[in-house]
């Protein structure tokens, strides 16, 4: 079998060896490749820059513990983007297996460690920010479609206390929002379908800006939606995510020492990315070539 | 009537009230009342439907033991998580502790964090592998529609390497306009194609013309 | 057969005309019977696309024949079956991950009937692994019913058709490990999937076996394309059952979807044209408001 067969059969595991070494390499090293920023992107940092201080976003975590890697820095990135221009954040979680936690833990990841019922309200990442009155999680509900629609004009009965038990009433941040009326806009980190359920429902019924942060394998559907103006703004993948992040730590140094301390982070996770892309890119230009140079060779045999 | 007429009945109003829920209110909008009930009834027989799968699954594990089968301590190393995972889990919801010894929650999260993400974790990350393996093997140049799909896939992949964009500058307009105009463009004609034909199945479920998920033949 | 005098769609309409007669014993004094504008536009398509396809059912049943084009995924069926027979094989049949309420997964039961049917005929271990329990245990009677059907009921046992977890990739990592261990000459992966989709697709593939999938998702059908032999995309998986079955009345309703997709296909033309030549955004903010 000569070079160009075995090119062309090559044995996968080898592929897999140089995979596995192009998603750890970068992780120990990173390389901090430049990102180039797409306009999906750039159109939720300039919607984010453009709101008021004080104004509300919402973001949903829709997703679970195995699209971490994809949707977790979007989480990160938003929510620490959002508290350094002063706007206040209410989150919350729909996804059943698991999202009630990738909230949690993003949020403490941002802020700090929080027990508003023994008193820890205060963000020790960015202090004077309090939990009740700049942010607040109010937890997991299930039902999807339905607790969407209910929280147009009724959040209080999809949640009526907030993720650590207390009744909204009590946080100032709880009692201002009563629904999608009165929020900026409602980010999506969504795995699947819930995305496209937040677009066609809650957009297209009820008006409000939706931008969504999605996985890359469902990104090529969501372009579909954000070319439509159905949402305002998509992440798409680790990308997306490196992108966002990218801009927030650009315009805000002390945001990008918080990302920077992380052990993994978008830039990270792209790094990776990058390298496994050459590799498979590299191959399937090294197949194609052992392809048509075998294919001339057995037309030429004829 | 009642073992094959009846389900056909119920599959029919099943479909039929949230249709015409959807279209028509109601004083009270009970029709959407009841179309959300439906809805919660249907998690309830899941939750019933769930108990089915874990008497099958120690019918077979538990034979598979007892005849010492291939793979037999697997099978029982299946069981016993099982078994220890719905007592915790129980712990948990209950708020209770497990032998006097660890809070519920503390250990049924300590399965959560040192086990199941972990694992979860790992399954995901094989996509990176067989994503490689997949593109390799499959983007041959064969044909011209290959060598479109083919020339698409470089060009997307990269327009979003660093390095090829400082050497081709042009390559993520070209990725971006890829991505918006010819793939939303296939991507909405295979969604209204498929929605179309979701609709037609459904419709001939309503009707009881497709009676196979019954397990029924025409004429039954 | 005795004829019940009472047939199932008088029973049908009776129960629900109780359901509005419910809502007005509640609230009585509030009557606010009416129509949802806001899905009028739905209303039009829902009373459009159901017209056309009842049609071509009458059609279908007044015995004109209707052609269906060749979709080679579906004639690939038996010759998947086959060889596995003739290695000896079995059969893997993965429903996919969702419930019973997902169109797709009913598509697909109706296709694991045929390939259920075919492989009994031929005495061909059939394994069909679950991760829904209710989807569990519609196949589970789907498939006793077409062994049955077959004449061979004898073969049909727990191990058949198995509940495996809940979870999505745990119940990946089972199947791909039956997969792998077992060989199983054909797998078809029918049905709705998400991310487990490729390490399905491409552990089968590594075994050399014949793979037959289909799929909605659009976000799968790429992975699906590259790693399986036949691929039904979208429509085609809903159209299997009457494809297979040859039914002129399931045909009949294929057709009428295909009719109604060329109506929308000249009203996207028509409004693409007004909006280009006369800059009119009438109609398209109508439908936006809907």
């Amino acid at each position: 079998m000569d070079m160009m067969e075995r090119l062309m059969n090559l044995d996968r595991r080898w592929l897999y060896l140089l995979v596995g070494l192009a998603a750890v390499i970068p992780i120990l090293a990173p390389l901090n490749l430049p990102v180039n920023v797409s306009k999906p992107v750039q159109d939720l940092y300039d919607r984010i820059e453009s709101l008021e201080p004080g104004e509300i976003i919402m973001v949903s975590f829709d997703y679970g513990p195995s699209t971490g890697p994809e949707n977790d820095p979007m989480g990160d990135a938003i929510i620490m983007h959002a508290l350094a221009r002063d706007l206040r954040v209410v989150i919350i979680a729909l996804y059943p297996l698991g999202g009630v936690t990738e909230a949690r833990e993003e949020l403490e990841r941002c802020v700090g460690d929080l027990d508003p019922p023994n008193g820890q309200i205060e963000s020790t990442r960015f202090p004077g920010k309090v939990y009740g009155r700049d942010f607040i999680y109010f937890g997991y509900k299930d039902g999807g479609l339905a607790a969407m629609r209910l929280m147009s004009d009724n959040m209080h009965e999809v949640f009526p206390a907030d993720f650590y038990g207390t009744p909204l009433e009590e946080y100032e941040l709880g009692r201002e929002v009563q629904g999608y009326d009165d929020v900026a806009f409602v980010m999506s980190l969504a795995t699947g379908i819930i995305g496209e359920w937040w677009a066609n429902l809650v957009n297209a019924q009820f008006g409000t800006p939706v931008a969504v942060g999605c996985t890359a394998v469902s990104a090529p559907k969501y372009f579909a939606y954000y070319r439509a103006g159905q949402m305002f703004a998509l992440l798409a993948g680790l990308k997306g995510a490196a992108e966002y992040e990218y801009l927030v730590s650009e315009k805000y140094p002390q945001l990008a020492d918080i990302t920077d301390s992380f052990i993994y982070n978008a830039g990270k996770g792209w790094d990776v990315q990058s390298v496994v892309y050459s590799i498979i890119t590299l191959f399937i230009i090294i197949g194609n070539v052992a392809f048509i140079v075998e294919r001339r060779r057995q037309k030429r045999g004829m | 009537m009642y073992k094959k007429q009846f389900p056909l009945l119920l599959a029919f109003l099943g479909g039929a009230i949230p249709i015409v829920s959807f279209f028509i209110t109601t004083p009270g909008d009970r029709l959407k009342v009841t179309t959300d009930t439906l809805q919660d009834w249907m998690l309830i027989i899941a939750g019933a439907a769930l108990l089915l799968g874990v008497v099958n699954l120690f019918q077979i594990n538990l034979r598979k033991i007892s005849t010492r089968a291939k793979g037999w301590p697997n099978a029982l190393w299946l069981l016993l998580s099982l078994v220890i995972a719905a007592i915790l889990g129980l712990a948990d919801a209950f708020d209770t502790s497990v032998f006097g010894i660890w809070g519920g929650d503390v250990a049924f999260q300590w399965i959560q964090d040192a086990a199941f993400k972990p694992l979860q974790s790992t399954m995901f990350s094989l996509l990176a592998f067989y994503v490689a393996s997949a593109a390799f093997r499959a983007f041959r140049v064969r044909n011209v529609e290959a060598g479109i799909l083919l020339s698409a896939a470089l060009i997307i992949m990269l327009g979003v390497n660093p390095y090829a964009v400082k050497i081709l500058p042009f390559l993520p307009d070209t990725t971006n306009w890829i991505m918006n105009i010819p793939n939303a463009a296939a991507q909405r004609g295979i969604i209204i194609g498929a929605a179309l034909g979701a609709a037609s199945f459904s419709l001939r479920i309503l009707l009881g013309i497709e009676r196979s998920y019954l397990g029924l033949q025409k004429g039954e | 057969m005795r004829k019940h005098p009472i047939t199932e769609v008088s029973v049908a309409a009776v129960l629900l005309l109780l359901a509005p007669g419910y809502a007005l014993a509640q609230a009585p004094e509030t009557i606010s019977w009416g129509l949802r504008m806001e899905n009028f536009s739905a209303l039009i398509l829902f009373v459009v696309f159901s017209g056309v396809v009842m049609t071509f059912i009458r059609l279908a049943h007044g015995g004109r024949d209707l052609y269906i084009r060749r979709i080679a995924g579906l004639n690939a069926v038996e010759e998947a079956i086959g060889r596995s027979t003739e290695l000896g094989k079995k059969v893997l049949y993965v429903p996919g991950i969702m419930s019973i309420d997902e169109v797709q997964t009913l598509a697909s039961l109706a296709v694991l009937k045929h390939v259920a049917k075919h492989t009994a005929q031929y005495g061909t271990p059939l394994e069909v692994p679950n991760k829904d329990p209710l989807t569990y245990a519609a196949a589970r009677e789907t498939v006793k019913e077409a062994y049955l059907e077959a004449g061979r009921p004898d073969l049909f046992n727990e191990e058949v058709v198995n509940y495996v977890t809940y979870d999505q990739f745990a119940y990946t990592a089972a199947v791909t490990g039956k997969m792998v261990r077992e060989k199983p000459a054909a797998n078809f992966l029918v049905g709705s999937f998400y991310a487990e989709s490729l390490l399905l697709a491409e552990a089968g593939q590594s075994t050399g076996a014949i793979q037959i999938a289909g799929t909605a998702e659009v976000a799968q059908l790429p992975f699906f394309v590259t790693t399986c032999d036949y691929t039904l995309i979208g429509e085609e998986l809903y159209a299997a059952s009457a494809y297979l079955s040859r039914e002129p009345v399931m045909l009949g309703s294929i057709k009428g979807q295909d009719i109604v997709k060329f109506i929308l296909l000249c009203w996207i033309v028509l409004g693409i044209l007004i909006y280009t030549f006369t800059g009119n955004t009438a109609m398209h903010d109508w439908l936006l408001s809907q």
